[in-house]
């Protein structure tokens, strides 16, 4: 066992004398991250261009600046109308002729307005909330499902719209919404009626709660699993986060003559998204961050935006806003004879936001952390809500075990665990216990977003002495799948013997920096006493079921956006194109 | 094979603490794979008072791949199929619903909480979930005299 498990961790935690030197804080993480995908994405399309970049590909040297230039001067040939004024393109009624149904002209209720306008500092709140709340146990753990006497039938329910999509909603409203109704009716009372415009609003008001940690989305491939359904476009893993709120991700065609402009990896960045399909247009799509809030919109597309199955607009019109939550499907263009082309296949994204608050310390989180941090201490450790491998059922509290712990915290033995890992997928994980995606191949975040922001939270963290965690990393992790063989004597008191102290503490940090990705990793080590689980990485998914109670309002929010349903999954809004990749004419979107 | 393992111990687990109106053996004590389950029909349903036999086939691919239930004995129920397979739709058990952390107690107890209130709506057995849906009371007499015949054993 010794012996395997040594092996196992150098394989998998690979450089361990790099953990060591720098102790730069946790955080950085996140943006390294960000970084890495970002310049994983763009290198990837670029490969073949020798794109004009513009100022933006250099924003450590003057980071805003260049960036607004950007904006407004040379992005105008990748998206010109909407890139001049953002207001405009987020305030559909003003120029919109769109046939779809106008949100403002709906919006004479206050209750109307809180769907759109919801106040981002409230989001701020709600982040945070799942971990004040007592998530005593996810209904994803094996244990609580155990005790539970007799399932009950909305968690035992089948089908997805039970399970597994509740999951996602309740996760996706629950980061992205529900303030308590009053806060909320006095918010619409203070901001709504006043600016008329929530846009513009938004600018101001988010950007006191946003301007440290700028709202991050990701996309990811998707493809549907009902069985008609063709493949849809490959791409890698797609993460922006706005420099700046009024900025927004135009989704296009990628061109060869334009290129993609190549955004600097270490900053923020509102870098169009091109796709290599003849079915996206040029301009085909804006992801826009409002009032704590991501919201899709099609600009003009010819075949067609597609939210959860849904087509947002007609050809050639620009739709208004319609929010977006975690777990969202959107699809762009329609496949154009059969898809079997690459070039002519529609491109599906599963949208991952509204995680911040997974990336904060929560109580399933938390309680990972005390697990990582008493295993191999033996006695007097109160396991509560720490786990069994849910693959094995076997205990993932004994030392001396390779485990593997995914970025939302949920731990299984290496071993049992592995066959997920290494799948045809492979950089792409998905939680078997929350079936949270993670991007294994993405680079380990070491960023410092979060260090005001977390240091203030660590008061009530209640978190130990650095010392007292410092001894305990020395203990067996089961983080990154390597059990170390032997604990350290020097810091550690409880343990006895042990061989190659700095090792076993690098094995630990990086395990505890949640850090699963077998390609190279420089592991930062942390001692700091900040929470362990706030770092960037995607797919944090809190275990908390019991979700932040929706206010009323947000369910009238949701009802005019389309949801993703079980009806939907054989594409039956989604009509077939036959006619061509520019269906100018409108037959794609009624056949 | 890592799944023995987990099998043994679910095994385990449902025979020692049995829940409500369940339970479980091996078919063939060689065969760690196929289980015989014994399930009582819940009271306040037609199948109340029959005791019906399952069973549970796991794949060699368990946890990863999911169970799969049947009926042995006869039941007139719409989510259970009227051959001699028995088939049972659960939803949780279609491919991309089962979660390896999915627990075959857990399952054994949809299965039963289904006897109690079918699901129509995914019936494989169409024409008795119409009548389910427009003649209940049709139906649980037929159910109920099905019970009679086939689940009154023992």
């Amino acid at each position: 066992m010794m012996a395997t498990s040594v092996s196992a961790s150098t394989s998998i935690s690979n450089p361990l004398h790099v953990s060591s030197d720098h102790r730069s804080g946790p955080f950085r993480r996140l943006s390294q991250l960000r970084a890495y995908t970002q310049t994983h994405f763009s290198t990837h399309h670029n490969s073949s261009t020798s794109s004009t970049s513009p100022p933006s590909s250099t924003p450590s040297a003057q980071p805003r600046p260049a960036r607004r230039h950007s904006i407004s001067g040379r992005r105008l040939s990748w998206f010109a109308p909407h890139t001049t004024t953002r207001t405009d393109s987020a305030q559909p009624t003003a120029t919109d002729s769109s046939p779809c149904p106008e949100p403002r002209a709906e919006s004479s209720t206050p209750n109307r307005y809180s769907a759109i306008l919801f106040p981002s500092s409230r989001g701020y709140e709600i982040d945070v909330q799942p971990h004040t709340q007592q998530p005593s146990e996810s209904s994803e753990s094996p244990s609580s499902s155990e005790s539970s006497s007799r399932p009950t039938r909305e968690t035992m329910a089948r089908l997805r719209s039970s399970s597994s999509r509740n999951d996602h909603e309740s996760r996706g409203e629950q980061a992205s919404s529900a303030p308590a109704p009053a806060t909320l009716l006095s918010t619409i009372q203070t901001t709504t009626l006043d600016s008329p415009d929530p846009v513009t609003n938004d600018g101001s008001s988010a950007s006191s709660s946003n301007s440290k940690q700028g709202a991050t989305i990701r996309f990811f491939p998707h493809q549907d699993l009902s069985q008609s359904s063709r493949p849809s476009l490959p791409f890698i893993p797609i993460s922006r986060t706005l420099p700046s709120d009024t900025s927004s991700i135009r989704v296009g065609r990628y061109s060869e003559r334009d290129g993609l402009p190549t955004p600097n990896p270490s900053e923020p960045s509102d870098a169009p998204v091109g796709f290599k399909s003849k079915v996206v247009s040029r301009k085909h799509c804006e992801f826009i961050y409002s009032n704590g809030k991501w919201h899709i919109k099609d600009v003009g597309s010819s075949s067609g935006t597609f939210l959860n199955h849904m087509r947002l607009s007609q050809p050639n019109m620009p739709s208004r806003l319609y929010s977006i939550k975690d777990g969202d499907i959107v699809q762009l263009g329609i496949d154009f004879r059969g898809g079997e082309e690459m070039i002519f296949r529609c491109v599906r994204l599963r949208i991952e936001c509204n995680r911040g608050w997974q990336q904060k310390p929560n109580e399933f989180n938390k309680n990972t952390e005390s697990l990582i941090k008493n295993l191999g201490k033996g006695e007097a450790v109160n396991y509560n809500g720490c786990r069994e491998c849910s693959i094995c059922l076997g205990s993932v509290l004994r030392p001396y075990q390779c485990l593997f712990m995914a970025a939302c915290a949920h731990v299984w033995h290496y071993k049992c665990v592995s066959r997920l890992i290494h799948t045809p997928d492979y950089p792409m994980f998905q939680c078997p216990n929350c079936r949270a995606y993670t991007d294994l191949s993405a680079e380990v975040d070491d960023s410092n977003d979060y260090d005001a922001e977390s240091s203030s939270k660590q008061a009530d963290a209640e978190q130990e002495p650095a010392d007292e965690i410092r001894s305990t990393t020395c203990s067996p992790q089961p983080a990154a799948s390597c059990a170390s063989s032997s604990p350290s004597a020097s810091e550690d008191r409880q343990t006895p013997e042990l061989p190659t102290e700095s090792s076993l503490v690098a094995n630990v940090e990086n395990m505890r920096l949640s850090d699963i990705t077998p390609s190279g990793h420089d592991s930062e080590s942390s001692i700091t006493s900040a929470p362990i689980y706030n770092f960037g990485l995607p797919g944090w998914q809190s275990v908390t079921q019991s979700p932040v109670p929706l206010p009323p309002h947000q369910a009238i929010i949701r009802v005019d956006t389309p949801m993703r349903s079980e009806s939907s999954d054989e594409n039956p809004l989604t009509p077939r194109n036959d006619s061509g990749p520019l269906a100018f004419d409108g037959r794609a979107g009624m056949s | 094979m890592g799944s023995q393992k987990r099998i043994a111990k679910e095994l385990t687990e449902l025979t020692e603490s049995p829940p409500e109106g369940i339970s479980v053996e091996l078919a063939n004590e060689s065969n760690l794979y196929e289980w015989k389950v014994l399930m009582d029909g819940p009271e306040g349903s037609p199948f109340h008072k029959g005791k019906f036999q399952l069973k549970l086939v796991l794949p060699t691919e368990y946890p990863f791949k999911p169970p799969t239930v049947s009926f042995v004995t006869k039941i007139y129920h719409p989510n259970v199929t009227n051959d001699d397979k028995g088939s049972m739709c659960l939803g949780m058990l279609k491919a991309d619903e089962w979660k390896p952390s999915s627990r075959l107690g857990a399952v054994l107890q949809f299965a039963r909480s289904l006897l109690e209130e079918p699901m129509p709506d995914d019936a494989v057995e169409a024409r008795i979930a119409e009548q389910y849906r427009d003649d209940r009371k049709r139906y649980e007499e037929i159910a109920r005299e099905w019970t009679r015949k086939y689940a009154a054993g023992s």
